[in-house]
């Protein structure tokens, strides 16, 4: 067959635009200059620092992964029985099921934004940091439902059976016979969500208050401020730390599963 | 009976929990759109809309460029997608695989940043320029509808690449060499084997593309500012800055109905070409 080189020659040019980008951020954090430029004149790695003891970066960081977790957490909770039983059995109503769980995905994330700022921040019946954590919960739950559908699928409801018919409850089964072999399955649903809550600005960008803000917030808002190179800084941490994420998932389930 | 009683109530709190956290404020929103007391005739804030110069020129702004960026990003993707879907080394194909996923796995914000680097006044292009003599003092090429352009291209591309890669996957290269030695040439092979045959792969990366471009927050609000409004920008500014509700619920709506109709209307188009592939 004939080499098609102009496919490779697209190619390159399509991953130098993806992934150009994240090269020149990494460059531009160990700039001298306190305006940035690129490229820059000097070295330093003063922003590093700068960026690792600026309460306002660090607080917001704390709440990010406080949110990324138990958002997660509590979606796997709330989002692993319904998997479960959509996955195993027919019963009335179960597109209404299906249809609820996807939603949060199918609404503009603006849109439910806006929805949660006007009944609950108006209303005024949480704190903001739970007001934060419903809104994250709401929109990862259908990235639980999904995955953990698509690992039971492969799961053959046959091996369970046996263990029923062996003399087990149908929930002694579930914790000793499915969960064990579902692990990969539940592992990558919590990554997933996790950098879905993490990197989150639209539900965030409603409900955030004074004081209470996540950390892609407070990035957006420092940009409009200063034109330093401290959020490359920043920007390089949170690379460095997806690009580890993903490597270790990798490793761990191959990228398929990733998406 | 008794077991399905039972299966209910695994359910119940995961129903529970979207009906009071998420569908009863969605239908807040709806109602209030249409109507809200004292507040005029049904339906005036869609009229409101509509006839501000303002908030329609965002409208047609949005989806201008949510098109664009479907369109381009359709172009470069297919042949990106054919060279990845070719790569015969395994550990190379995931290794090219895993630079598509990245970005996507990325902080939005830390990603848009970059282009505040390469587009900025002392930034990658303007020094370049500068230095070649190409031009005399910095241009402005922040704040424009070109660099939300590119913003938004650069996020949303790798959607469209997955889902032809996924695509191209499931059509085996002997369509392609059937067609080719039929007599076909190779264009023809790819207009009328291959590209029918993908047809799907298409239309689900348009959706995300186009739905995500035109709901996209953190690229216009960066890229874009207040110069160039995005019905993204235009919601937050009205529900933050100038706490119009009434707006800003509006604007919501209006961006929802219009991701819904995008989404049939692309489905309807690649029914379209489905069947015209089986004639």
């Amino acid at each position: 067959m004939k080499k098609n080189w102009w496919l490779s020659i697209v190619l390159i040019i399509v991953m130098l635009f993806l992934i150009g980008p994240f090269l020149i951020i990494f460059i531009s954090a160990f700039g001298n200059e306190a305006s940035l430029r690129f490229p820059p004149r000097g070295f330093t790695l003063d922003w590093f620092k700068k960026v690792l003891t600026m309460p306002m970066f660090l607080d917001s960081l704390k709440l990010s992964l406080r949110l990324g977790i138990f958002s997660s957490l509590i979606a796997m909770l709330l989002g692993l029985p319904v998997a479960y039983v959509t996955s195993r059995y027919d019963f009335r109503g179960k597109r209404f099921i299906e249809l609820s769980t996807t939603l949060p995905v199918i609404i503009p994330q603006m849109v439910a934004g806006l929805a949660l700022l006007r009944t609950f921040v108006m209303l005024n019946l949480f704190s903001i940091e739970m007001t934060l954590l419903i809104g994250h919960t709401a929109i990862v739950l259908p990235y639980v439902v999904r995955n953990v559908i698509s690992t039971l699928v492969n799961f053959p409801p046959s091996i369970e059976e046996a263990a029923v018919s062996l003399g087990a409850s149908r929930v002694r089964s579930f914790f000793i016979v499915v969960l064990p072999n579902i692990t990969t399955g539940l592992i990558s649903a919590f990554i997933l969500t996790f950098i879905t809550s993490f990197n989150n600005v639209p539900i965030s960008l409603f409900l955030t208050g004074p004081g209470v803000s996540t950390l892609p917030i407070v990035m957006m808002t420092y940009m409009e401020y200063y034109f330093n190179p401290s959020i490359a800084a920043l920007a390089t941490i949170l690379i460095a730390m997806t690009v580890g994420i993903v490597a270790i998932s990798q490793k761990l389930l191959g990228v398929s599963r990733m998406m | 009976m008794v077991q399905h009683k039972k299966l209910y109530l695994l359910l119940l709190p995961c129903v529970v929990f979207l009906t009071v956290f998420f569908l009863v404020p969605l239908l807040v929103l709806v109602s209030g759109s249409i109507y809200e007391p004292g507040k005029g005739f049904v339906g005036q804030g869609y009229y409101n809309f509509f006839a501000q110069k303002l908030s329609r020129d965002a409208y047609f702004r949005s989806l201008s460029m949510g098109g664009l960026v479907t369109l381009i990003s359709m172009v470069f993707s297919y042949p990106a997608a054919m060279a990845i879907v070719r790569i015969r080394s395994k550990s190379l194909k995931s290794f090219v695989m895993t630079l598509v996923v990245l970005p996507l796995m990325t902080n939005p914000v830390a990603r848009t940043f970059a282009w505040l680097v390469v587009l900025g006044r002392n930034g990658l292009i303007n020094n370049t320029l500068l230095s070649l003599g190409l031009i005399k003092r910095p241009e402005r090429l922040l704040y424009t509808n070109g660099a939300v352009f590119v913003g938004l291209l650069q996020l949303f591309m790798p959607f469209m690449i997955l889902s032809l890669i996924s695509a191209l996957e499931n059509v085996s290269d002997d369509y392609s060499m059937a067609a080719r030695s039929l007599g076909a040439s190779g264009l023809k092979s790819f207009w009328y084997v291959q590209l029918p045959l993908t047809i799907e792969g298409l239309v689900i990366g348009g959706t995300l593309v186009f739905t995500g471009a035109i709901t996209a927050y953190v690229t216009p609000a960066i890229l874009g500012g207040s110069r160039i409004l995005m019905l993204s920008t235009l919601l937050y500014q009205r529900a933050s800055v100038t706490l119009d509700w009434g707006m800003a619920t509006t604007i919501a709506m209006i961006m929802f109905l219009t991701t819904l109709g995008l989404n049939y209307a692309l489905k309807s188009l690649g029914k379209v070409g489905r069947s015209r592939s089986r004639t």
